[in-house]
């Protein structure tokens, strides 16, 4: 599968001209998970949609017109010189943060009970997709500027300041804690790949851990007493929803529990395209943050996998691409991206079979939701440019 | 900014690869582990989500006198709905349903213009009317069919048979006892619906069909079951009787033939209080309250306060009433039997060698028995006469002397012997027990009375069952109805025939009995019972309605024929017979004519 395609250019005149590099393989990946996504969407929404809107193909059209829009915008980004968005960087940052205060302000929409999207000239525009991306512009550029001072604790530090900052503020201006770890997470792979070190990366991941287990425990523990109980948020709830959904199904655990039931009764081949029960009004979110549910449902085990598969294909590209990136500037942007995809996909598969509590990600490229496809376009663009930077006597 | 891609960041690169790959691993190994091995618990999980159950009446079995004849049958009615979302023309369907089901036009406009997925106008119309409405063919009108229990012959045999609710379920009578042989099973269609409940259209149909009840055949004979209600209320018009009961079974057997407690209700609208029913409860108030005039005189003259009365809500009135009109006093109640009761003092006297047919007694008109003196009916006395003549003349000195002489312990046993102290086990809900002294609680005076039928109460079945018993050859029987559950295609499912079960008396104390109470029609107080080319056995009786000294009384007379083998055996209770009221008189003549008709009929 890792064909890989060449456009030589001066045919015959095979000259000093270096031969440029196009990944085509990956251009493919992404635009069938699209079109898969497109798809996929229909047969969620379809359903609920005719209903709601009276046209079935109400969130079709919707996603339909936000993919062609980021793929222009693909296709511009790829033509960039990738060095072009070094400069970039710090307004990147800065309107990254600018866009989530603005949140606050008449501009900002609420919708499912969180004001998390802005209304610009007409268009719907999540800040926290913004902040991914500006995220792995700034943090790449940051990265080398601080050149060999990442190996010391202070240098490491220093570093996840800015990201600790943008997080933060996702995580309570917009109360979009699952967009925050994911911008977190972007921000220590980067890291992470930066820094010749192991020890610090695992002592922070085993004190992570620890303390993820703590939280857990506490939550646990408070639940069995009534009184403390009450004290519980509703992100203690998730927790006990996530360990015993049916205790709390018509509560936390509801949404848990219907994904289940849609992915359960898919069984290995599924009951075929388009013939999911729990798309009609029963999974809430069914073309959004569930749709990897439907498409176990009516794929079964195999669609899923194949899902899953394709995604491994479409990392394992952006690997291949970090790894002969011209610099590290452009491998880190790389791996910036390659962690966003990485990181959503897993947790929303994990979140969609209940082995993580419940919190809204979206399955890239396929869930619904504008902002999130046009933007993730953007990097696949950013990536595509690194990889023309790529001389192909280095492979 | 330049920045080198050193080595080690490619090894890092790789290492996350590594790391993701584990990851994007363990998630198919859980999607494996929900869509694989937890894939049969979700699936009927969701299942049930998505299933809306909707179930098929089954048609139930149908209840056949002993030729075949329909007692209890169904009708296919129609259930008119409409289906909001198909109508074309509301107006329209509106004029023709108020025109064709005679309802009133702000009815079915309420109904016809709410926004709703489908809304029932009526059930319970005739299939002739449905059918004509179905043809009219009106876009949005859906016509049901349906199964109503249907009883052709309106109130014959109400109480034996029973009636359903609207659920298909028995409510009293055979309907209960045989309800899971009749009921069937009912079927079921399961269509998918989606999460407001609104039903797939695409989406295929479960149907599982419904199973249709297994026909019941009993032992009742319409012939004779129509004749003795026909009788039962000859006799209760003539004389003016608050109830007749009427049993006519076949002694050797115990199936039962007729069994009619009238007044009877129709059973097509159990739930209407019959004309009968309401003046028998007129009657009845008015003896109670009359009863309360004449305590509440004697409390005042004690200086007592009458009790306070209980209320009743009007509802809970009515079902008291609809109790009371569907009981069946054959089983449901118990009463003195009297001197139909002397039978079994005869039988045991004779079971237990105390008395033989040369046996010779005197009566002066009493007998004292301790410190009391009981009167025989006859003022003056029987005078001289032997064990035969004794019982023709139903002379109480006679059988009294014969209660003594077996002695409370020996009578008592055999009492239990005769299967008397526990109930009869007809198959029919309901059944009232014996009501009867303690066995150390029985003195001289208490044997004495019972040794002629009184100070205990008994059913009318108990004592119809045991004289049959008793004149059969000895052999206990069970009374019952049900014969066979036989299927749709009219294979016998399952039998109810019931053997004869233990002896009670020899054959030689029955036989003794059968020639006495032939003697008792053809010389005796039965005389009334008698037809000229029959062999007819039986017994008279007279009791005193408690509490005594109300002046109302029981007449009922008890017969069999043919008296040396005897194939069909009836019990006739009068209860509260104006003007004359003895059994003899009254009771005899009822067998008489049932017997006129029926034992030919039954030669046949």
């Amino acid at each position: 599968m890792a064909t890989r395609f060449r456009t030589v250019q001066g045919g015959a005149r095979q000259s000093n001209k270096e031969e440029t590099y196009f990944d085509y393989s990956l251009l493919f990946t992404v635009l069938f998970l699209i079109a898969f996504g497109l798809m996929m969407i229909y047969s969620s929404s379809s359903y609920r949609a005719n209903l709601d809107y009276n046209d079935s193909a109400h969130f079709l059209k919707n996603q339909l017109r936000s993919a062609l829009l980021g793929i222009a915008a693909m296709i511009v980004v790829s033509r960039i010189p990738y060095h072009f968005w070094e400069r970039l960087a710090f307004p990147a940052y800065i309107v990254s943060a600018v866009l989530i205060v603005l949140v606050k302000t008449p501009l900002g929409i609420t919708s499912h009970g969180a004001t998390r999207w802005l209304k610009i000239l007409g268009f719907s525009l999540q800040p926290a997709e913004v902040a991914k991306l500006g995220m792995v512009i700034f943090l790449a550029f940051l990265v080398c500027r601080m050149g060999k001072r990442i190996r010391t604790w202070k240098g490491l530090f220093t570093l996840m300041i800015p990201p600790a900052i943008i997080g933060v503020m996702v995580w309570k201006i917009t109360q979009n804690m699952s967009s925050a770890i994911i911008i977190l997470g972007i921000a220590m792979l980067m890291i992470f790949v930066a820094s010749p070190d192991y020890k610090r990366f695992i002592i922070m991941a085993a004190v992570g851990s620890a303390a993820v287990a703590l939280i857990v425990f506490s939550i646990v523990k408070m639940a069995s007493s009534p009184e403390m109980m009450e004290k519980l948020e509703f992100r203690g709830l998730r927790i006990l929803a996530w360990l015993n959904p049916e205790a709390y199904a018509d509560g936390k655990g509801f949404q848990t529990l219907q994904a289940l039931y849609a992915i359960g009764s898919g069984g290995i081949f599924g009951k075929g395209l388009g013939e999911s029960l729990q798309k009609l009004g029963f999974l809430p979110e069914a073309q959004n943050d569930m749709i990897f549910s439907i498409i176990c449902e009516e794929l079964g085990l195999f669609g899923g996998i194949a899902v899953i598969i394709m995604f491994l294909m479409l990392i394992w590209r952006l690997m291949i691409i970090a790894n002969n990136a011209p610099d590290l500037y452009g491998a880190l942007l790389v791996v910036g991206v390659m962690g966003h995809i990485a990181v959503q996909v897993i947790l929303n598969i994990a979140v969609v079979t209940n082995t993580i509590p419940n919190t809204g990600i979206s399955l890239p490229f396929i869930s619904y939701g504008g902002s999130s496809v046009m933007f993730l376009l953007i990097e696949i663009g950013i990536t595509l440019s690194v990889a023309k930077g790529i001389r192909l006597k280095d492979l | 900014m330049s920045g080198k891609n050193k080595t080690y960041n490619r090894k890092k690169v790789v290492v996350l690869f590594f790391f993701y790959m584990a990851a994007f691993l363990l998630l198919s190994v859980r999607l494996v582990d929900l869509m694989i091995f937890q894939s049969a618990y979700y699936t009927d999980r969701a299942q049930q989500l998505h299933e809306r159950e909707r179930s098929i009446k089954a048609a139930r079995g149908r209840i056949l006198d002993r030729n075949g004849v329909v007692l209890a049958d169904n009708k296919t009615v129609c259930t008119i709905s409409v289906i909001h979302s198909q109508l074309e023309d509301s107006e329209e369907v509106i004029s023709f349903l108020c025109e064709k089901l005679e309802l009133s036009e702000e009815f079915v406009r309420k109904r016809v213009e709410k926004v709703s997925s489908m809304e029932r106008i009526r059930s319970n119309v005739p299939k002739e009317l449905g059918d004509e409405i179905r043809e009219a063919d009106l876009p949005g009108v859906k016509v049901d069919e349906d199964y109503k229990r249907y009883y052709p012959y309106d109130a014959l045999a109400s109480k034996v048979l029973g009636f359903t609710g609207g659920d298909n379920q028995g409510i009293i009578g055979l309907e209960v006892i045989y309800d899971e042989y009749l009921s069937g099973e009912e079927g079921m269609i399961l269509t998918l619906t989606d999460a407001a409940g609104i039903e797939l259209e695409a989406a295929s149909e479960h149907r599982k069909e419904p199973v249709p009840g297994n026909d019941l055949v009993v032992s009742l004979d319409y012939n004779i079951q129509s004749y003795a209600t026909q009788l039962a209320k000859q006799v209760m018009a003539t004389k003016e009787a608050d109830r007749v009961s009427l049993i006519v079974m076949n002694p050797q057997n115990g199936e039962i033939m007729a069994m009619v407690d009238v007044p009877e209700f129709n059973l097509n609208e159990p739930y209407t209080l019959t004309p009968e029913y309401e003046a028998l409860r007129a009657k009845e108030e008015a003896r109670r309250q009359a009863a309360i005039e004449a305590k509440r005189a004697q409390s005042e003259n004690a200086g007592e306060e009458p009790a306070k009365e209980e209320t009743k809500s009007e509802e809970e009135l009515r079902q008291e009433k609809l109790n009371g009109m569907w009981r069946n006093g054959c089983i449901n109640d118990t009463y003195e039997p009297g001197s139909t009761f002397k039978v079994i003092t005869a039988a045991a006297a004779l079971e237990t060698g105390c008395v033989t047919l040369s046996d010779t007694f005197s009566c002066p008109g009493f007998i004292v028995v301790d410190d009391r003196k009981i009167r025989c009916h006859k003022v003056g006395g029987h005078g001289a006469e032997d064990f035969t003549k004794g019982i023709c003349n139903s002379c109480n000195p006679v059988f009294v002397t014969l209660g003594l002489r077996v002695g409370a312990e020996r009578y008592y046993d055999c009492l239990k012997q005769f299967g008397l102290l526990e109930r009869t086990g007809v198959d029919l809900p309901g059944e009232a027990g014996t009501i009867m002294h303690r066995k150390d609680a029985i003195g001289n005076v208490e044997l004495a009375t019972m040794s002629f039928g009184q100070s205990f109460q008994i059913t009318p079945l108990q004592l119809a069952t045991t004289v049959s018993s008793l004149v059969n050859g000895g052999r206990r029987i069970t009374p019952h109805l049900a014969v066979r559950a036989v299927d749709e295609k009219g294979v016998s499912v399952e039998s109810f025939e019931k053997e004869a079960g233990r002896q009670i008396v020899s054959a030689e104390t029955s036989e003794t009995m059968r020639g006495l109470l032939e003697k008792v029609v053809s010389e005796g107080g039965g005389s009334k019972a008698q037809i000229e080319g029959y062999r007819i056995g039986g017994k008279t009786a007279t009791s005193q309605t408690l509490p005594r000294g109300s002046g109302r009384y029981i007449a009922s007379f008890v017969g069999f024929s043919p008296a040396d083998d005897p194939q069909v055996l009836a019990l006739v209770v009068i209860h509260s017979p104006q003007g004359t009221y003895y059994g003899g008189q009254i009771a005899a003549p009822v067998i008489r004519q049932l017997f006129e008709n029926v034992l030919p009929y039954l030669e046949k």
